[in-house]
């Protein structure tokens, strides 16, 4: 279709403000989808995203719309990912896009991760359509809420939409706002062709799928192409739109939005950001923005039973080929034997790859306290990117440190902001910016280590504000930083799982926590077991876990000899599955427990 | 009194530790809050056809019958039945098994309804051990445990066995329970030892599943066992009834020299028993067995003519060893492992060798001659040193 009646729009919204009952709502006014084959949430694809309630692979709709001034009209629905994970992912999305319709549930407001993504759109020069959903609620307070967004994107609060995406009501005129108010692509169809991949994922019939959208020019099926970042020259084996179910096409004209298929099949060769060209006669210069994929966290993650470490290894090739931000190669650990340190954008992305692993996999895992990669120099001139604490060189040797810093976004309602400021504070934070999105809400930004986030700051955020505040980051560069190694010792042992690295001021903390911790989690053995935290050999916390009294049956005659034995034959069972750590039997649970860190960004 | 040593009495494991006879009397007029013992009240009317069916499951016993070391009448209450019923009982065992002139007799009784008549009646019978369920000599914690008896009571019963003749008498006691003090528990000892028995056992209270107590601990009404606090209260047993002159020759249970239970010794020992009644074990050679758990369906199978067992399991060597370390690591004397090579062969014994090892140089069990004990600062882990050699 021509360039003036395309429209290509995404949808930012939290989590659970109504996305997917928009879009299911779309599809059915645009007759893409007849009422009957509604599924709902049709586009929420995975079990796994519909669990957790994320969407984490991008999809694109088309449909066709008859607008109120009798035209048709071709609409691509692009999703976006709706984590602070995925923001480069986010940012190629809505870079497909010509506007974005901002959708924020009327009963709760706008909260911080929308708040990103708004303002990547803004940044983008993307035409927002600000809509209120849920009216039909009783607790919903449009009025309230529409200040509040005619406020942030400038405009008035009566022209933000107020709908109830569940009844219907008000979806209509979405239709029409996107009509009237996105504007048309204008690429330029006699030039090469360069078209953005936006999406890619893994089918293990077809190998990858890249969604994509064409920028200039035009790509017809059987055509050779070129993924430019990539340096990668394909047939395109099979073009096609989605609407909803895929289709295969001969043409994909400039502006619109499909699917390629090329016989690749790992997804990184077709990343995100890549830009797809024609073969002879490739354009010049690639679309701006491309971006490798950089793991900002890693964890060892091993199995819990030592015998699984080629499934394991197995699992991450496979899981690979999906996943171009994951990174993985083999390390050991004294504590939990063969395992992986794996990289990953995030900690919502390390708990996808992991429940992944368990669930698709039937894996059994363990993972190591998350740690950020920080750069050191050594007095020698050599520089080096330490992941795993226990690759931290002698402080002797080091001359500076430097750890990644994330810009911490935070929006809560203005009775916590003291406390939220506190928590900020003590990790390290320093305050950049307050902006009262109105009289009851407030987004506060910070600089702040990217290592005082991932351990355990969400949750206490969350516990401190009693669940009203949200978060979101972005990297924010690297600084120097007074940092060491805390190590945890188990009666005089080293156990490097628990090593971690934390500014020198924190080092006492982190210490007494895991030190606690694991005295409760240690259950108590034949002989006392110190727990001690240590920088060094200089201890700076210590706990004991005193040995057993009594552990005897007190009676045993005739009558329950078997029974009796199968009670020991049980306690017998509980040893062999625990790991020995010197002399001490430390059971799996325990490890689970101490490096648990609570991780979900998402949830509100 | 007697003290020529007999095998079996002086406490030390034993490779040949004779043959027992056990009989099982499944009634109680009353369940104690903490028993998980397969016992019923309220059946008096059953006792007369439960004691005929008893008597002709011994009789028609096909198993090995060498002549019984040992016998014991446990229960539930033995006492409740009449002492005729208990003397055809026994009659019946000697018909079948015959007993050795040493053997040793013993009968479970309660302190209440047992006078001096009873016990003149039970001597007469050839019953020659009594052990009584004293459980502890202040009033509340009784209530606690729900026991009917009184402090006096308890101590007048066992008097009353003494005056009539029994040498050999036991009192059972229950310590750590919740109701219980530090004092209290002391209350309980010194009291048990100034009745003088011959032999005591003393058991940390254990909340068994299923039964009234462990519901109580369960819906939070009654606090948990403190098992440090149960230590502790081993060690005062420990330090008062070695004061008077019992030794502790297993976990639970002290006896003056010579005078330990050579039944439970046979039982320590992994020796060979048959077992008669409701819910009653046997073990002949690596074989377990258990009989119907009701007494209804006891007397049922014996009416019918079929067999009274209700399940078994065979051990292989290997078991029976483990098995054999889990009993007699219990005595304080230990297990002697060169009769455990004889009864077992030398393979199971070299695997649990390296645990062995590890456990001597951590201090936790020694060795004497060819015994292998657990060391006395570790009995009340017993437990865990037992589940590494099972
Ligand atoms: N009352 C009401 N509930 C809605 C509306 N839109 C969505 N919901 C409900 O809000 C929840 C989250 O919606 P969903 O579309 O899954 O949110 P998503 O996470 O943004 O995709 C679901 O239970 C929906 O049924 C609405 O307009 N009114
Ligand atoms: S007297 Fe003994 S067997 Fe009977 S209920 Fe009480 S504890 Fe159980």
């Amino acid at each position: 279709m021509d360039q003036a009646h395309q429209r290509a729009i995404a949808v930012i919204a939290h989590i659970d403000h109504g996305k997917s009952t928009l879009s299911d709502r779309l599809l059915q006014l645009t007759g893409t989808v007849s009422d009957r084959d509604m599924r709902e949430q049709y586009l929420d694809r995975m079990d796994l995203e519909r669990e957790r309630g994320i969407t984490i692979k991008a999809a694109a709709v088309r449909m066709e719309y008859a607008a109120n001034d009798g035209k048709r009209y071709e609409l691509n629905l692009i999703d976006t990912p709706g984590h602070v994970d995925f923001g480069y992912e986010v940012s190629r999305s809505l870079a497909a896009c010509d506007g974005v319709l901002l959708l924020v549930d009327a009963a709760q407001g706008i909260e911080a991760q929308t708040l990103t993504n708004l303002y990547l759109a803004v940044d983008a020069g993307l035409e927002i359509i600000p809509i209120l959903n849920k009216i039909d609620l009783p607790a919903a307070q449009p009025d309230k809420y529409a200040e509040e967004l005619a406020a942030l994107i400038g405009g008035n609060p009566d022209e933000v939409l107020r709908i109830s995406a569940k009844t219907g009501e008000g979806v209509p005129e979405v239709l029409e706002a996107i009509v009237e108010k996105v504007p048309a692509p204008t690429g330029d169809p006699h030039e090469p062709l360069r078209a953005l991949v936006f999406d890619s994922i893994y089918d293990s019939f077809r190998g990858v799928i890249a969604y994509l959208r064409v920028v200039d020019g035009r790509l017809t099926s059987r055509q050779q192409v070129r993924f430019m970042a990539a340096g990668l020259d394909v047939d395109a084996d099979e073009i096609g739109v989605m609407s909803p179910d895929a289709q295969a096409v001969e043409l994909l004209d400039t502006g619109e939005v499909g699917y390629l298929i090329s016989g690749i099949k790992d997804v990184g060769l077709a990343k995100v950001g890549d830009t797809v060209t024609v073969r002879p006669g490739s354009a010049a210069t690639a679309l701006p923005g491309y971006r490798e994929p950089k793991p900002m966290v890693y964890a060892g993650i091993y199995p819990t039973e030592g015998d699984d470490f080629p499934l394991l290894r197995d699992a991450l090739d496979k899981l690979k080929l999906n996943d171009a931000a994951l990174t993985y190669e083999p390390e050991s650990s004294g504590a939990l034997g063969f395992g992986f340190r794996c990289g990953f954008l995030g900690l919502l992305h390390m708990e996808i790859v992991r429940e992944r692993l368990e669930r698709e996999f039937g894996l059994s895992l363990i993972a190591t306290a998350p740690s950020v990669g920080y750069e050191i120099e050594l007095t020698d001139g050599v520089k080096k990117v330490v992941r795993n604490p226990t690759d931290m060189p002698d402080p002797s040797q080091i001359l500076e440190i430097q750890e990644p810093y994330v810009s911490v976004m935070i929006v809560t309602p203005t009775e916590f902001v003291g406390t939220v400021m506190q928590l900020c504070q003590e990790r390290r934070g320093e305050l950049k910016e307050m902006h009262y999105l109105s009289t009851e809400r407030v987004e506060i930004r910070y600089k702040m280590p990217l290592g005082e986030i991932i351990f355990d700051f969400f949750d206490r955020l969350k516990s401190l504000t009693k669940g009203y505040a949200s978060l979101d980051y972005e990297p924010a560069g690297l600084y120097g930083s007074s940092l060491v190694r805390v190590d945890v010792l188990l009666n005089q042992q080293p156990v490097d799982a628990f090593s971690t690295i934390v500014h020198r001021d924190k080092a006492y903390d982190y210490g007494k926590t895991m030190t606690e911790r694991l005295r409760k989690l240690i259950p108590r053995q034949l002989f006392d077991v110190p727990i001690q935290a240590a920088i060094g050999s200089r201890i700076i916390a210590r706990e004991t876990v005193k040995a057993k009294r009594k552990d005897v049956l007190a009676k045993c005659y005739g009558g329950d000899v078997s029974r009796k034995r199968k009670l020991l034959e049980r306690q017998k069972e509980g040893k062999r599955r625990m790991k020995q750590i010197g002399s001490v039997e430390v059971p799996q649970s325990a490890f689970i427990e101490a490096l648990r860190v609570d991780v979900d960004g998402s949830k509100t | 009194m007697s003290s020529v040593a007999v095998a079996g009495r002086t406490g030390e494991w034993l490779e040949s530790p004779g043959f027992g006879v056990y009989v099982h009397i499944p009634f109680c007029t009353h369940r104690c809050h903490y028993c998980d013992f397969n016992t019923y009240s309220g059946m008096e009317d059953q006792y007369e056809v439960y004691v005929e069916a008893l008597v002709a499951d011994i009789l028609r016993w096909e198993g090995p019958a060498p002549m019984a070391s040992s016998v014991f009448f446990g229960g539930g209450t033995p006492t409740l039945l009449p002492v005729g019923s208990l003397a055809r009982i026994l009659t019946a065992v000697r018909d079948r098994f015959g007993c050795a002139p040493d053997a040793e007799i013993t009968i479970e009784a309660n302190p209440e309804g047992t006078g001096e008549k009873v016990f003149a009646g039970l001597l007469d019978a050839g019953f020659n051990r009594v052990s009584f369920g004293v459980q502890s000599l202040v009033p509340s914690v009784l209530t606690g445990l729900g026991r009917m008896h009184s402090p006096a009571t308890a101590l007048r019963a066992i008097a009353a066995a003494r005056a009539a003749g029994f040498d050999d008498v036991n009192a059972d006691l229950i310590y750590g329970s919740p109701w219980e003090s530090t004092s209290d528990w002391r209350v309980s000892l010194e009291g048990i030892v100034e009745a003088e028995p011959n032999h005591v056992s003393a058991y940390a209270l254990t909340i068994e599943e299923g039964t009234p107590l462990a519901t109580l601990v369960a819906t939070g009404r009654v606090p948990d066992v403190d098992p440090d606090l149960q230590a502790d209260r081993h060690g005062t047993a420990e330090e008062l009834l070695g004061a008077a002159g019992l030794e502790r020759y297993e976990i639970s249970n002290w006896a003056r020299p010579g005078r330990a239970c050579r039944h439970n010794v046979l039982y320590w020992s992994a020796g060979d028993y048959a077992g008669f009644g409701a819910g009653a074990h046997g073990h002949v050679a690596g074989r377990r067995s258990w009989r119907r758990r009701l007494p209804r369906d006891f007397v049922a199978g014996v009416d019918a003519g079929t067999s009274t067992e209700a399940g078994a399991e065979v051990l292989d060597a290997d078991a029976r060893c483990g098995e054999a370390f889990m009993l007699g690591l219990r005595l304080a004397s230990g297990l002697d492992l060169a009769g455990m090579g004889r009864r077992y062969g030398a393979e199971p014994l070299a695997t649990r060798m390296p645990v062995v090892q590890e456990l001597t140089s951590r201090g936790l069990m020694e060795w004497e001659g060819s015994c292998l004990r657990i060391a006395p600062s570790a009995t009340m882990v017993a437990g865990d040193i037992c589940a590494r050699l099972l």
